[in-house]
């Protein structure tokens, strides 16, 4: 593959600026004492002080997973601030008082905050290196009973909730990020649709990591009590060091019966430089729980950043007839690795779900799928399709493809496919004998690839995500 | 070769003692290899399924048999195994509990003739030293595998096949090995080598004339070079307490054709591992297999196919179907190697389950690391169709007949693609039978 | 046609090409202008299908040697959609697959990236789909084609029709027409070449490449040109492709060594 292909592909990372704001930051290294002072400097009450530290205790006597197809040098976990939040000048009490610089920073980042926020009609969470920034249009979704919040207000305010959902579906235990998570997260997004209410709204999150040595470990809980509805979505970026930063992350899902929970990502952390230097390492724990009868979990996302992915949003189908979806379209150029895909653990009877993967690697990148279907022996007449699908552009890459199918059930129904594609010299050469440049060759080709996953999300998303994906690869192609 | 080594692992510890003194060939080579490989044995661990590669195959059970070696017994007479040979195969290599039979075996002696050696490997291991060592223990690695290598400390009797060039063997070869006692560790070898432009159909063959526990431990070897064309058949019925392991590798040259059929049966727990490479350009290889499994069975494949060089291509379909409480586990890897582009692989998994306690773990799985291929798999995993099933009623047909029909057929699509009748029809009435007994 | 005062499109001189290290032109030399129709006739591998394709500039084919001009320009100064948008046309011996990609959204970029380079009107979504539906109805295609991948499980002869919506689409200077004719039974041969007639004018030229002479019965050529080895090595009217039908290639070369290269 030639050179208008890798040509394209290296276009300047776009929010790779650092924003001059006073940061306070917890000393470096992790023990129960950073824990204590964490959770002491977030005013927390003595119940989730003891969830971190049953959460950093197991994770002392955990190892780092090793079957991930990644590689990196080890992760000194000493090295690593667990808190770092910009300095509060004093406690605000609207959009005005947020710090101007901040807000220029949203700006740059495209985030439809204040003004634009109303215009989108999007309620925004901000999380900047952890800490919750503000979050609009609270009191909106107050009148019909929808909590949205940072995850450390909600310990105040709605300690009862929290306490009741919070490790409920991804445990303190659960794998090493995740413990890591529970014993360390700042902050993060509590979301509560009481029952019977369709939130009247997109809910949206941004996070920005922007101090240098620092982690982010934020927390997200999304409930939505029986017959309620939310779509919620998730934005992320970070500007550019040298140094890895490490970003690991926990959201739980928990619908109850006739529940719908829709939650899309678009994550542009920021992926290194063309020789693999820098760069975010994101290995985030995603998990739903459909509790509920007929209740649905639907993962959509556009992974595009990050030095290193690994991430595996995934659904519990426990009540019957419930639903999991996943929709993903996951990008590597340069160096970048991802290892991404999901796991639809069906208990529930008659539970379905459904698996859309679309992976694109170009560059010296390597992008797996690994996904796991499990049908309980309990889950009679359950169905799962799969369909992972790869792109190669260019010969130093890798696509890699591991389904894990683990039938219990002989009243349950597997099917899963897979294929390989290639943007073809010519492809290329019959759209420019009908005038069409190469670069608006491949994201035509890109976009009817991602087709399948785009159609999932949100309008201003998928508008955003096909952008994403024309700056990620132009020049990449040619 | 000395038996006084340290082993790290009590399980080789009860191998040793479960096993015959053999004594040392006068072939230098040989006996190095031999020594090596048990050197490297005493190095590996036991799997478990901690190890990815085990993760749903737990073969602590064969661990826990008691081993002893395999005695001197009556061998049986050709009436005893009269029922195993296939009609049309009037060449055959006859092995019990690991040692060659020449009674049993057809007379080899002109063979040779017609461009092909046949013969044990004890004694081919002189008299074809240069053949035979450019492959022997180098196309079935045992730096990382336990059980390759115990094979390989243990190489004494086994099966020799080389084509001679351009040679066109039309009778299949047919290599039958037999188990008799209880509590032995068999560990037979094949090394078949066809050479430029030769043709040639192998059927490995695994028997038992008794219904306890004991081991096989088998390793295969086969080179095919260029432009040769291998027919592989390889049948497991071992008895259903037996433990089977198995590794099969295969180099594949340039514009070489390799064709598998692997019919597993038999075992408590089998494992087979086939490794076929592509090493050169137009090489092809179409891997077929079919595990029949019922009661407590667990049935194992793993299959490797490597796409080292452009362009090669390469066909799997893998069928499970799993009856009672038994496991079935596929896993199958294609590899495409940079540079080995025009790669067109296809490999497909397909499952039946006949029972409400019937498992199934399948991981088809693809690693490519070249632009210009054309690689797909899919894999599925349900009971029989019940529109296929209702048809057939609405025929008039019962629904037991109905069952039966089905199942039959979902297996001989890959039996059908034996190319050797006899075998083929007795393989039938196994599935025939085997699916009237189930049924709802 | 031929007619008085036509002007020259194509002007190829002495061209040469190698694909792989192999030479496969060895000095073309053609003239074509506005309201001709030129036949290429020749057996496989005598060069034609190549020779198409290195007027549309495919990467794989590298020039050796001679000149091309198209309307007074240099046509390799131009990339290939440079040369698409300069209004030179192949319709693919076999055109491409490309899935995922809608052939409405393919076929209303390529029409509004040569307007806009023609200084014309492009045309939204709505607009574009009652154009295209005109013209589908010229070549009896059924509209559901829009909505598909382009080409994507099309048959050998809606792949051939889709080329021909193209090219009515863009309204090449110069078409050229790459064994249009095989793989279609004589109903979609009459309907291609119904469509290719009527796209014929004054203004524009179209070069036939074909083995056979069955579609020179429905669209007329002015010249035609027999291939060998890389070269024309005969040139006569429509009568020639005639006589190449009943006598075979075998016989132009040794009647007339002498053309070659003329």
């Amino acid at each position: 593959m030639s050179a208008v292909l890798q040509n394209l592909v290296n276009q300047p990372y776009k929010h790779g600026f650092v924003t001059e704001i006073e940061s306070d930051i917890a000393p470096k290294g992790l023990n129960e004492d950073i824990i204590k002072l964490i959770s002491a400097k977030k005013g927390e009450p003595a119940w989730m002080l003891d969830f971190r530290l049953k959460a950093y205790y197991q994770w002392l006597k955990m190892d780092e997973p090793k079957w991930p197809n990644v590689k990196y040098p080890k992760i000194d976990f000493q090295a690593i601030s667990y808190y770092a939040a910009p300095k509060p000048k004093k406690k605000l009490s609207s959009m005005d008082e947020v710090d101007p610089e901040l807000l220029r920073t949203f700006e740059k980042l495209g985030v439809p905050m204040h003004e634009r926020a109303a215009l989108a009609g999007v309620a925004v969470d901000v999380i900047f290196d952890s800490v919750s920034v503000a979050t609009t249009y609270k009191q909106k979704l107050a009148e019909v009973g929808i909590i949205f919040c940072s995850i450390s207000e909600a310990v105040q305010m709605h300690p009862e909730l929290v306490r009741q959902y919070l490790g409920t579906v991804v445990p303190v235990g659960d794998n090493y990020y995740a413990a890591l998570n529970s014993a360390v997260f700042t902050d993060g997004t509590f979301c509560f649709i009481p029952k019977g209410v369709q939130c009247p709204m997109d809910l949206s999150t941004y996070f920005r990591i922007n101090t240098e040595e620092s982690g982010q470990f934020e927390r997200t809980l999304i409930v939505a009590e029986e017959g309620a509805s939310v779509s919620y979505l998730e934005g992320c970026t970070a500007p550019k060091f040298d140094t890895n930063q490490l970003h690991a992350a926990v959201v739980e899902l928990v619908a109850l019966d006739n529940a719908d929970i829709k939650y899309s990502t678009v994550q542009n952390w920021y992926a290194g430089d063309e020789n693999g230097l820098g760069g975010i390492y994101n290995f985030v724990t995603k998990r739903g729980l459909a509790k509920g009868t007929n209740s649905r979990i639907s993962w959509t996302q556009v992974e595009t950043g990050s030095a290193i992915t690994w991430k595996y949003p995934s659904c519990i189908l426990q009540g019957d007839n419930s639903v999991g979806e996943f929709y993903s379209v996951a990008v590597t150029n340069n160096y970048q690795q991802a290892d991404t895909g999901t796991k639809m653990i069906h208990i529930g009877k008659n539970t379905r779900s459904t698996i859309v993967s679309k992976g694109i690697s170009s560059g010296h990148s390597n992008n797996s799928y690994r996904g796991l279907v499990r049908i309980a022996p309990t889950a009679a007449g359950a169905r799962n399709y799969s369909q992972c699908d790869s792109m190669l552009i260019g010969d130093k890459c890798g696509a890699h493809t591991f389904p894990y199918i683990q039938v219990r059930n002989q009243e349950a129904k597997v099917e899963h496919e897979a294929s390989t594609s290639k943007i073809g010299e010519d492809q290329l050469f019959y759209f420019a004998q009908r005038g069409i440049g190469s670069e608006e060759a491949v994201s035509m080709i890109i976009n009817g690839f991602c087709k399948d996953v785009f159609q999932q999300l949100p309008m201003e998303f998928a508008v955003e995500a096909t952008k994403l994906l024309g700056f990620k690869l132009e020049g990449s192609v040619g | 070769m000395s038996m006084s080594m340290v082993v790290s692992n009590s399980y080789l510890d009860s191998i040793l003692k479960g096993q015959p003194q053999l004594p040392p060939s006068s072939t230098t080579w040989f006996n190095q290899l031999r020594a090596h490989a048990l050197e490297q044995a005493g190095t590996l661990q036991v799997p478990t399924t901690r190890d990815e590669e085990w993760r749903f195959t737990d073969i602590s059970p064969l661990t826990r048999l008691p081993l002893r070696p395999s005695h001197a017994i009556s061998a049986p007479q050709v009436t005893d195994v009269k029922r195993f040979q296939l009609d049309d195969t009037t060449i055959r290599l006859v092995f019990v509990d690991g040692a060659f039979m020449p009674h049993l075996s057809s007379r080899l002696e002109g063979s040779e003739h017609e461009g092909l050696v046949v013969t044990d490997l004890s004694v081919a291991v002189a008299t074809h030293a240069s053949v035979i060592e450019p492959h022997l223990g180098r196309l079935a690695g045992f730096e990382n595998n336990l059980f390759a290598a115990l094979n390989t400390a243990y190489l004494h009797h086994g099966a020799l096949i080389i084509v001679s060039r351009n040679a066109k063997i039309q009778k299949p070869v047919h290599v039958l090995f037999i188990a008799t006692q209880a509590g032995t560790a068999i560990h037979p070898r094949c090394l078949l080598i066809a050479q430029g432009g030769s043709e040639v159909t192998l059927v490995e063959d695994y028997v038992a004339l008794q219904d306890e526990a004991y081991v096989t431990n088998a390793v295969t070897e086969i080179a095919l070079e260029n432009n040769a064309r291998v027919n592989h058949v390889r049948v497991q019925r071992d008895s259903m307490e037996a433990f089977h392991i198995a590794n099969c590798a295969v180099s594949v040259a340039h514009a070489s054709c390799y064709r598998s059929v692997s019919v597993a049966l038999g075992g408590r727990i089998s494992r087979y591992d086939l490794n076929a490479r592509l090493e050169a350009e137009g090489a092809e290889c179409f891997i077929d297999g079919l595990a029949l499994i019922k009661g407590r069975q667990l049935a194992d494949t793993h299959t490797c196919i490597d796409h080292a060089k452009p362009p090669g291509t390469s066909r799997q379909s893998h069928k499970c179907i799993v009856d009672g409480a038994a496991h079935a586990v596929f896993n199958g890897k294609i590899l495409v190697r940079a540079g080995a582009l025009r790669t067109d692989s296809a490999q497909s998994s397909r499952n039946l389950l006949l029972s409400a306690r019937a498992r199934v773990d399948t991981k088809p799985q693809l690693e490519i690391f070249a632009d210009d291929v054309k690689c797909a798999h899919g894999a599925t995993v349900g009971q029989l169709d019940h529109e296929e099933l209702f048809y057939l009623r609405s025929r008039g047909l019962a629904e037991t007949a109905a069952r039966n029909l089905l199942t039959y057929a979902f297996g001989a699509e890959i039996i059908d693609r034996i190319p050797i009748a006899s075998l083929k029809y007795q393989l039938e009435q196994i599935v025939l039978e085997q699916t009237e007994k189930t049924g709802p | 046609m031929i007619r008085e005062g036509s002007r020259i499109l194509l002007e190829v001189r002495g061209l040469r090409a190698v694909v792989n290290g192999i030479e496969i032109l060895k000095g073309i030399d053609l003239t074509v202008r506005s309201g001709e129709v030129h036949a290429i006739m020749g057996t496989n591998g005598s060069g034609k299908s190549t020779f198409a394709k290195v007027l549309a500039g495919h990467s794989a084919y590298q020039v050796t040697g001679g000149s091309v001009l198209f309307e007074g320009r240099d046509l390799f100064d131009l990339s290939p959609e440079e040369r698409a948008r300069a209004g030179v046309f192949l319709a693919f011996q076999y055109p491409i697959e490309i899935p995922g990609v809608a052939n409405s959204h393919f076929l209303r970029l390529a029409y509004n990236t040569v307007q806009a380079q023609r200084g014309k009107e492009e045309l939204d979504p709505l607009e574009f789909e009652d154009f295209v539906r005109d013209k589908m109805k010229l070549l009896e295609m059924n509209p559901e084609f829009l909505d598909r991948g382009v080409n994507e499980g099309f048959s050998g002869g809606e792949k051939k029709r889709n080329e021909i919506l193209q090219m009515a689409l863009l309204e090449p200077r110069l078409a050229i027409l790459d064994e249009t004719d095989s793989g279609l039974d004589i109903d979609a041969l009459r309907i291609v070449t119904t469509g290719v007639n009527k796209l014929s004018t004054a203004d524009n030229a179209i070069i036939l490449v074909t083995h056979y002479q069955r579609m020179l019965n429905y669209i007329v050529p002015d010249f035609v040109h027999v291939m060998r080895a890389g070269q024309i090595i005969k040139t006569g009217g429509k009568e020639l492709a005639l006589d190449l039908e009943t006598r075979g290639y075998d016989w132009v070369g040794a009647e007339q060594p002498a053309m070659a290269g003329a």
